[in-house]
C-alpha cells in the first residue's frame, strides 16, 4: 500500500472532513474554504431542499437529430419526397417562432429550412412499461425507457453551431462569454470530495468556432470555478502524476502544506485577486488528485460484467464507455457535475449530418448507446440514479427535410433533450412537437429551462446567487420544468 | 401578439382572387415582421450599408422611399408600376432581383407582402435606425495623431497617462498608487525579457539610487540578446509560428528547418528592425530582396502554411491569418459569400488569394549540407506566374467560376496606390545553384569518390585482375571532368555569354557527359555480369530420394530462391546492355544537350506579394498600425485596447481608449515603426507602474464603476506564460542555458535541456508537455493565449523533475553562501530564496512559517524508516542532499518554486 494516500473521503461535509484531517492548512485556508462552504450551504437553506447531489451533463457535439433518436414523426414518412408546402402542415413555415432564430454569419450552405421531406432513416419502438417510443438506433438505451424523461420540445436560437456554447451559458454566441451551467453548479455547492475537482469534464472539447474550452470555463465567477478536464486513460491517467524517484511522501506532504500557508497569505494581502484563491485549490486537489484520479480510472476493480454493461470489451464503445464508467466513479465519489464531450471532429462536430445522416448516425448512436445505457443501470443498481441527473443534449436538432439528398440541415425550432433520475419522473415524454418535428409546439422550453430543472433539484436558486455588478437576463436562468419533477 | 396567422390564410386566397386581395391584407402586412427582414436577407448585401449598387439602400424606410439612380422604387399611386416590385417579379434574368445565383428570387408569397405593403402606403416606423455605413467606422478612418489631453490636477510626463487620467477623471475611477520598486523590476524584467531578476541585480538596482535607474534598466533590457527571444515568441504566436508537422518521417504541414524563420523573427526584433520592414519581408523578402538569404528566412511566414494534402486548404490559411495578423480583417467569413458585417464582397476573398496564387515553396541548399532532409532554407517563390484565380461558388472548390478569372486586388481601405509590378530576379535567384558553395562542395564530392577508387585501385597491385577497378576509377574520373563541364556550361549561360561560346561549351559539356554516361553503362555491365555469374555458382541442392515432404518443400523452396536470383540477373544484366547500346549510340550525337547541374525558376517573380507588403504597411492603411499597437499594448497589460486582437472590423466597437490606441499607431508609424520606441514609451507610464492592487474601499468603489478594469486603474496581476515559468525556473539556478538560434529541439528534452523554451520544437502533436499545460500558444492558431488554473499545473510544478532539480541546486548555492543551521542563517537564507524566486523579501509571518518548516521538515526526513517512497518513474538531474537540514533547504526552494507569486507577475 505504500503507492496509497489515506483512502478518499466520502460523504462528509467539508467542515467535519477538515477538523478531521487536522492538516496544517493554517486557519486562514480553512476559512476561505469555509466562507465557500457558507454560500453552499445559504443556498442549500433556501427551498425547496436538494433531491439530488451530481450532475452527468452528456454533450454531443454537431446536432443530433431529434426525428431519428427520441421523437418519431411518421408524417416524414408518409410525405417523404414532398415539399413542406405540398403537406397538410405548411403553415410551419410562417410560425413566428421562426422569428427566435438569430443568425450570426449568414452561411449559405447551411442553416436553412429545407423544404423537401425527408424520410426517418431509422424505425422506433415502444420501450418499457411506460411504452416510450425510442429509435432502434438505441436498442440498450431503450431498456431504460422507464427511467427516462424525454423533453420533445426544445428550441434554441443559433441555426449555427454557436449553439453549442449558448446551450451551456444560455446567451448566444455573439453575446460572447458567460459562466457555464456546470461552474454554476460548482460555484453554488460544496464539494464532497476533498480529492476531486467538483466540476469535471471528459471528452475533446469543443472547437474554437463554437466556443471552445468557453463551454466548461466559469467567466466572471472565476478560475476556480472551470472545468477541470481529465483524459480517461487508465494507461496515463494524469501527466506527472508522480515526483521523481526519492522524493518522500511526508516530505511533498510537508511541502504542500507549507506552501498552502504561504500562499494563504498572499491571498490575504490581495483579497480581490481571484487567481491565487484558485491556486490555492488547485494546488490543495493537486495534491489529492495524484492518488485520486488513477484511482478513478482504476477500472481492474470493476466486474467483468460491469465492463461489458459500458461496453468496454468493443472497439466502437470502449472510449465512450471509459468515460461513462469514470463518471460513475467520479459521481460516486461526490464529484457534482461531470461534463462529457462526444463527437468532438475540431470543427463542427461528428453529429452534424449534413449528408449521410444513416451512415453517420447510426454509427455515433452505437458508440453511445450501450454505454449510456450502463451508466443508468449501473447508477441505478447503485442506488445512485437518484441522486444523480443524468443529462443527454445537443445543441440542436436538424431539419425534417432532406440537405444534399442523405443529409438533414441544422434545427433551433424543436429538438429533443433528456433526462434521467435525480427526482426526475421516468417513462415520460414531455412536450410535443408539431407533425413534422418541426416546431416545438407544446410546453416549449429554451436551453436554460433544462439548467433551471437541475439547479432545482440540487436545492439551487438561481435567483440568490447573485454576482455583485453581474446582471443575469432572465433568459440565462430559465425556469424549471415542474411538470417533469417527481 | 396579433394574429400572424391571418395573412397566411389571406395570401393563399390571393392565388385564387388576385384583384381583390390587396385592400383586404393591407392592414396585415408588418413592416418590421414581413417587409424589412425579407429585403435585409434578399437585399441588403448590395442595397445596404455595405454596399449601394445604383446608389440604392432597402435597410431602412426612409432609404427605401428614397430611392436610388433610377429615381424613386415606390410608386403609391400605381403600386404595380413600383420599380421595386417591377425588379422582383420580372421574367428577364438580366433585370431580375436578386441577381442569378446571388440569391434565390422571392417568392410569390413574399411578392405578394411586398404588393401589399406597398399598398397600404410603404409604411414604416419613423425613429427607425438607419444602419451605419463601414465608411464611418473608427478602424477605417486614417490615423490622425489626437491631440493629448492637457491634465491640469497631476504631474503627467507622459501622453500615455493624460489619456488614461482624462478618463478616471471623467468616471470618478482613483487610480491606484504606484507598485513596489522591486515588484515593478521584477515586472519589467518579465515583461521584457521573460527572466525574472536575480538577487544581484535587484541589488544593482538599488545601488544606482536615480530617478533614472528605472528608465535605463528598460533600456538595457530592450537591448538585451533576450528580449527578442521574448518578444519574438509574442510574434511567433500571432504569424503562427510552427515546426514541420507530419507522420513519422512524411512532412504534412510546414517545413523542415522552419526554425530559421525564427531565428530571423528573433533577430530582427532584437535590432529593432521596423514592424513595417519586418511585414515586407516576411511576405516578399524573396521579390524585394532576391539575394539575400538572411532576409528570404522571413518568407517562412509564407513556407509555414504549406498544406501536404490540399493547396487550397494551403492558400485559405495565408488569406485569413495574413489578414487577421496585419490588418485585423475576417477575410475568411467572404470565402463563401459576402462578408454579412465588413464591406468584403465574397469577390475580394479571391482577389487576395489572387496574390498569393502563383507563390510556392522551396527549400534552399544552405553551406555545408547537401541533403535537404537534413538541412537547408525553406522559403516561398513564385511558381506558376500565370496561374488563374477563381470564385469558388459558394466557397464549394468544386464549383469554380472559371468564366471570370480573378485578378489580384486589395479591399479597398485607404486611397492607395496598389499597383503590381512584375519582378525581374537575379540569376542566383533563377538558378540558386550558382552559389559558390553548391559548386564547390558538389565537386569536392566527387573528387573524394575519385580519390578513393584511385586508391582502391592502387592497393589492388599489379598481380590481381585490375579491369573492374580500373574501369571504377575511370567511370569517377569522368564523373567528375563532367561534372566541371556542366558547371562552366551551366554558369556561362546565366553570365549571358556570348552565343558561340555557350555552344561550344554545352557541346562540351554534352560530348563529356555521353562519354561518363557509356563509361558508366560499361561498368555497370560488368557488374551484372559478375552478379550473374555468382547467382550461377550458386550450386543446385539434390534431393535424396526418400526424403520426406517437409524436406523436399524446404529444398523446393531454396532452388525456387535460387532460380529467381538467376532470372533476375539476368533481367538485370539484359538491361545493362540495352542500356549499354543506348550510351553507345548517344556518343555519335554532336549536340550540345547536357543534364543542367541543378534546376531552374522562372525568371520573374509577379509582384504580387511585393505590392499587397507595400500597401499593408503603407503608413495610410488605417489598420495596420493600429493593430500592431493593439497586439504590443495586450502584452504589456494583459488587456488590449482593442478587445478582439484580430476582427477591427464593424462588430469590432470604438474603444474606450481609441484617442490612445491611434496615438500609439501615430507614434509607431512617425517613428520608423520602431517597436522599442513603443515598448519604451508604455513601460515608462506611470500606467504601466500602477500597483495591481489598492485598498478594499477604493477597490470596491472603483469595481462598482468599471469592474473589469477596462479603463486601467490598476494594473492586473497575471499568469506568467508558458514558456517564462519554465525559463524562470532554469534562471533561478543559473542554469538557463542562454545559446541563441539554431535547430529546433526535441520537445522530450524539455526536462534535461537548459536552453529557452522557444527553442524547442512547436508544432501540432509536437510540444513539450509542460508548456501545454501552461497554455502555450496552439501552433495552429493563437492570436491571445487563455491562461487557465487547473491541478495538472501544480503537479507540473510540484513532480516535474526539472523543478526539483533546480530547486536542489538553487539550496546548494544558497547553503553555500550561508551555511550553518542556526536561526540566523536559516534566516539570511530564507530571505535570499525568496529575493531570487519571488523578487520579495519574506513578510514576519512568511518568515516564521518557513523557519518552523525548516526544523519540522527536518525532524521528518531525519528518520527515513518512517517515511515512504512514491514509486516514482521519473529521475531527477540533481540528486537531494543527504544531511536532511539541508534537504529541508531544499524543500523550502521548492515551495517557492511553485507560490503562486513564482507563476504571477504583479
Amino acid at each position: 500500500m505504500a503507492d496509497q494516500l489515506p483512502p478518499p473521503i466520502q460523504s462528509q461535509t467539508r467542515r467535519s472532513f477538515l477538523t478531521e484531517m487536522g492538516l496544517g492548512f493554517g486557519s486562514v485556508a480553512l476559512s476561505a474554504m469555509l466562507q465557500k462552504e457558507a454560500l453552499a450551504e445559504a443556498t442549500n437553506a433556501l427551498p425547496p431542499a436538494a433531491k439530488a447531489k451530481s450532475v452527468i451533463w452528456l454533450f454531443m457535439i454537431g446536432g443530433a437529430s431529434h426525428m431519428e433518436s427520441f421523437d418519431p414523426k411518421p408524417m416524414l414518412n408518409k410525405h417523404a419526397g414532398k415539399t413542406i408546402e405540398e403537406t397538410p402542415f405548411k403553415d410551419v413555415l410562417s410560425s413566428p417562432y421562426l422569428e427566435n432564430e438569430r443568425v450570426v454569419a449568414f452561411d449559405p450552405n447551411n442553416g436553412f429550412i429545407r423544404n423537401e421531406i425527408y424520410p426517418l432513416q431509422i424505425g422506433y419502438k415502444k420501450r418499457g412499461q411506460s411504452g416510450l417510443e425510442i429509435s432502434d438506433w438505441f436498442p440498450h438505451l431503450g431498456e431504460q425507457a422507464d427511467d427516462m424523461c424525454l423533453v420533445r420540445s426544445m428550441w434554441t436560437e443559433d441555426s449555427n453551431h454557436g449553439a453549442q456554447l449558448q446551450f451551456h451559458t444560455g446567451r448566444h454566441r455573439v453575446d460572447g462569454f458567460f459562466p457555464t451551467i456546470g461552474s454554476w453548479v460548482n460555484y453554488g455547492l460544496g464539494s464532497l470530495n476533498e480529492n476531486l475537482p467538483e466540476f469535471v469534464v471528459m471528452g475533446n472539447p469543443l472547437a474554437d468556432c463554437c466556443g471552445g474550452r468557453e463551454a466548461h470555463r466559469a467567466n466572471y465567477l472565476g478560475p476556480q470555478y472551470d472545468g477541470v478536464p481529465l483524459k480517461i486513460d487508465p494507461n496515463d491517467p494524469l501527466p506527472y502524476a508522480k515526483p521523481a524517484q526519492g522524493v518522500y511522501r511526508e516530505e511533498q506532504q510537508g511541502e504542500f502544506e507549507l506552501l498552502n500557508q504561504l500562499n494563504q497569505l498572499t491571498a490575504d494581502k490581495f483579497p480581490d485577486d481571484d487567481a491565487v484563491r484558485a491556486r490555492i485549490r488547485s494546488f490543495e486537489l493537486a495534491y489529492r488528485m495524484q492518488t485520486a484520479v488513477p484511482e478513478v480510472v482504476q477500472f481492474s476493480d470493476e466486474t467483468a460484467a460491469t465492463h461489458k454493461m459500458y461496453g468496454l470489451d468493443q472497439k466502437e464503445t470502449k472510449t465512450f464507455g471509459q468515460q461513462m464508467l469514470a463518471a460513475r466513479r467520479l459521481v460516486e465519489r461526490g464529484v457534482r457535475f461531470v461534463q462529457v464531450y462526444h463527437g468532438s471532429s475540431g470543427g463542427a462536430g461528428r453529429w452534424d449530418s449534413h449528408k449521410g445522416l444513416k451512415n453517420s448516425h447510426s454509427k455515433l448512436c452505437k458508440e453511445i448507446d450501450q454505454p449510456v445505457a450502463g451508466l443508468l443501470k449501473d447508477l441505478k443498481q447503485r442506488g445512485l440514479l437518484d441522486e444523480t441527473i443524468v443529462v443527454w443534449a445537443s445543441e440542436f436538432g436538424r431539419t425534417p427535410g432532406s440537405q444534399h439528398a442523405d443529409g438533414r440541415d441544422h434545427h433551433p425550432f424543436g429538438f429533443t433533450v433528456w433526462m434521467a433520475g435525480g427526482g426526475i419522473k421516468g417513462g415520460i415524454a414531455h412536450g410535443k412537437t408539431d407533425e413534422l418535428g418541426f416546431h416545438a409546439v407544446e410546453n416549449r422550453h429554451y436551453v436554460t429551462d433544462i439548467h433551471a430543472t437541475i439547479l432545482h433539484q440540487l436545492g439551487l436558486d438561481p435567483h440568490q446567487m447573485v454576482v455583485p455588478g453581474r446582471k443575469r437576463l432572465e433568459k440565462e436562468i430559465g425556469k424549471p420544468i415542474h411538470q417533469v419533477i417527481a | 401578439m396579433r394574429n400572424i396567422f391571418s395573412v397566411f390564410v389571406l395570401l393563399l386566397l390571393c392565388n385564387i382572387c388576385l384583384p381583390l386581395i390587396n385592400n383586404l391584407q393591407a392592414a396585415e402586412v408588418d413592416y418590421a415582421r414581413d417587409i424589412k427582414p425579407m429585403l435585409i436577407e434578399k437585399c441588403s448585401s448590395c442595397h445596404g450599408a455595405l454596399a449601394q449598387e445604383a446608389d440604392l439602400r432597402l435597410d431602412a424606410g426612409v432609404l427605401i422611399h428614397q430611392g436610388g439612380e433610377s429615381g424613386k422604387v415606390i410608386d403609391l399611386e400605381h403600386v404595380t408600376e413600383s420599380l421595386l416590385l417591377e425588379r422582383v417579379t420580372t421574367d428577364d434574368v438580366d433585370l431580375r432581383m436578386p441577381p442569378e445565383g446571388e440569391g434565390e428570387p422571392l417568392k410569390k408569397k413574399q411578392i405578394e407582402l411586398l404588393k401589399a405593403w406597398i399598398a397600404a402606403g410603404a409604411k414604416t416606423p419613423k425613429d427607425e435606425l438607419i444602419p451605419a455605413q463601414p465608411k464611418d467606422h473608427w478602424a477605417y478612418q486614417p490615423i490622425v495623431r489626437p491631440a493629448v489631453p492637457e491634465i491640469s490636477s497631476t504631474e503627467i510626463n507622459n501622453p500615455i497617462d493624460a489619456f488614461i487620467k482624462l478618463k478616471h477623471q471623467q468616471t470618478g475611477l482613483q487610480t491606484a498608487p504606484s507598485a513596489d520598486q522591486h515588484l515593478l523590476v521584477r515586472r519589467l524584467y518579465l515583461d521584457l525579457i521573460g527572466i525574472p531578476p536575480t538577487r544581484e541585480q535587484i541589488v544593482q538596482f538599488d545601488q544606482q539610487a536615480s530617478e533614472a535607474a528605472y528608465s535605463q534598466l528598460a533600456d538595457q533590457l530592450l537591448a538585451s540578446p533576450q528580449y527578442g527571444e521574448r518578444w519574438g515568441r509574442h510574434w511567433m504566436d500571432v504569424w503562427r509560428y510552427s515546426d514541420w508537422d507530419g507522420y513519422k518521417q512524411q512532412l504534412r504541414g510546414s517545413q523542415r528547418h522552419i526554425w530559421r524563420w525564427r531565428d530571423w523573427i528573433i533577430e530582427s526584433i532584437n535590432a529593432d528592425k521596423g514592424y513595417n520592414q519586418m511585414v515586407l519581408e516576411m511576405l516578399a523578402a524573396d521579390e524585394l530582396m532576391p539575394e539575400d538569404y538572411d532576409a528570404i528566412r522571413a518568407t517562412g511566414y509564407l513556407a509555414r502554411n504549406y498544406h501536404k494534402s490540399n493547396r487550397d486548404i494551403w492558400l485559405d490559411a495565408t488569406v485569413e491569418h495574413t489578414a487577421k495578423a496585419f490588418l485585423g480583417m475576417t477575410i475568411n467569413c467572404a470565402k463563401c459569400h459576402d462578408h454579412k458585417f465588413d464591406p468584403i464582397a465574397q469577390q475580394k476573398y479571391y482577389e487576395l488569394r489572387a496574390i498569393f496564387e502563383p507563390h510556392n515553396v522551396r527549400t534552399e541548399r544552405v553551406p555545408g549540407q547537401a541533403n535537404l532532409t537534413l538541412d537547408g532554407l525553406p522559403r516561398a517563390y513564385d511558381a506558376e506566374l500565370d496561374v488563374e484565380t477563381y470564385l469558388y461558388m459558394q466557397g464549394n472548390e468544386k464549383h469554380p467560376d472559371k468564366e471570370n478569372p480573378v485578378s489580384p486586388a486589395v479591399p479597398a481601405l485607404f486611397d492607395d496606390s496598389f499597383k503590381v509590378t512584375p519582378v525581374q530576379l537575379p540569376a542566383v535567384a533563377v538558378f540558386p545553384s550558382l552559389q559558390p558553395h553548391i559548386e564547390k562542395e558538389q565537386l569536392a564530392v566527387l573528387a573524394k569518390q575519385l580519390t578513393q577508387k584511385q586508391n582502391a585501385l592502387k592497393k589492388l597491385g599489379e598481380s590481381a585482375d585490375t579491369k573492374q577497378a580500373t574501369l571504377q576509377m575511370e567511370v569517377a574520373q569522368l564523373k567528375l571532368h563532367s561534372s566541371k563541364s556542366r558547371w562552366v556550361a551551366d554558369k556561362a549561360k546565366y553570365a549571358d555569354a556570348a552565343k558561340e561560346e555557350l555552344e561550344k561549351l554545352a557541346k562540351l559539356a554534352a560530348t563529356e557527359e555521353r562519354e561518363f554516361n557509356h563509361q558508366q553503362a560499361q561498368l555497370d555491365q560488368m557488374l551484372k555480369q559478375a552478379a550473374l555469374d555468382t547467382a550461377e555458382k550458386v550450386e543446385v541442392t539434390q534431393l535424396a530420394e526418400d526424403a520426406d515432404d517437409a524436406v523436399k518443400k524446404k529444398v523446393k523452396a531454396e532452388n525456387d530462391k535460387r532460380q529467381a536470383a538467376i532470372d533476375k540477373a539476368k533481367k538485370d544484366l539484359k538491361a545493362a546492355v540495352d542500356q549499354l547500346a543506348k550510351t553507345e549510340k548517344a556518343r555519335k550525337l554532336t549536340d550540345g544537350k547536357y543534364t543542367s547541374v541543378g534546376t531552374a525558376y522562372p525568371k520573374t517573380s509577379t509582384g504580387r506579394r511585393l505590392a499587397f507588403a507595400r500597401w499593408v504597411i503603407d503608413p495610410k492603411n488605417p489598420l495596420t498600425a493600429r493593430v500592431a499597437v493593439n497586439h504590443i499594448w495586450m502584452r504589456h497589460f494583459g488587456e488590449p485596447l482593442v478587445t478582439n486582437v484580430f476582427d477591427f472590423g464593424l462588430r469590432s466597437p470604438k474603444p474606450e481608449y481609441a484617442e490612445l490606441l491611434d496615438w500609439l499607431a501615430a507614434e509607431l508609424i512617425e517613428h520608423n515603426w520602431s517597436m522599442k520606441h513603443i515598448h519604451r514609451l508604455i513601460v515608462n507610464s506611470q500606467a504601466y507602474q500602477l500597483a495591481s492592487s489598492m485598498n478594499p474601499k477604493t477597490t470596491k468603489a472603483n469595481q462598482s464603476i468599471d469592474p473589469d478594469n477596462r479603463l486601467i486603474w490598476k494594473v492586473n496581476a497575471r499568469r506568467l506564460d508558458a514558456e517564462v515559468i519554465r525559463d524562470s525556473i532554469l534562471s533561478a539556478s543559473g542554469s538557463l542555458d542562454l545559446t541563441a538560434g539554431g535547430p529546433d529541439i526535441d520537445f522530450n528534452e524539455g526536462e534535461t535541456n537548459a536552453r529557452r523554451s522557444v527553442y524547442f520544437r512547436h508544432a501540432y502533436e509536437k510540444q513539450m508537455k509542460m508548456l501545454v499545460l501552461f497554455d502555450t500558444a496552439g501552433p495552429n492558431e493563437c492570436y491571445r493565449r487563455s491562461p487557465s488554473i487547473i491541478p495538472q499545473q501544480a503537479l507540473a510544478l510540484a513532480n516535474s523533475p526539472l523543478t526539483l532539480s533546480q530547486a536542489r541546486k538553487l539550496s546548494q548555492q544558497l547553503s553555500e553562501e550561508f551555511p550553518g543551521s542556526d536561526t540566523s542563517a536559516d534566516s539570511q537564507f530564507i530571505e535570499a530564496a525568496f529575493q531570487q524566486l519571488l523578487t520579495r523579501k519574506p513578510s514576519e509571518a512568511e518568515l516564521a512559517a518557513c523557519h518552523k518548516f525548516l526544523s519540522t521538515q527536518a525532524t521528518t526526513l531525519a528518520d527515513a524508516t518512517k517515511l515512504t517512497s512514491f514509486n516514482g518513474n521519473t529521475k531527477a538531474q540533481v540528486e537531494p542532499a543527504a544531511d536532511p537540514k539541508l534537504r529541508a533547504r531544499e524543500n523550502l526552494v521548492h515551495v517557492l518554486i511553485h507560490h503562486n507569486d513564482f507563476v504571477t507577475v504583479r
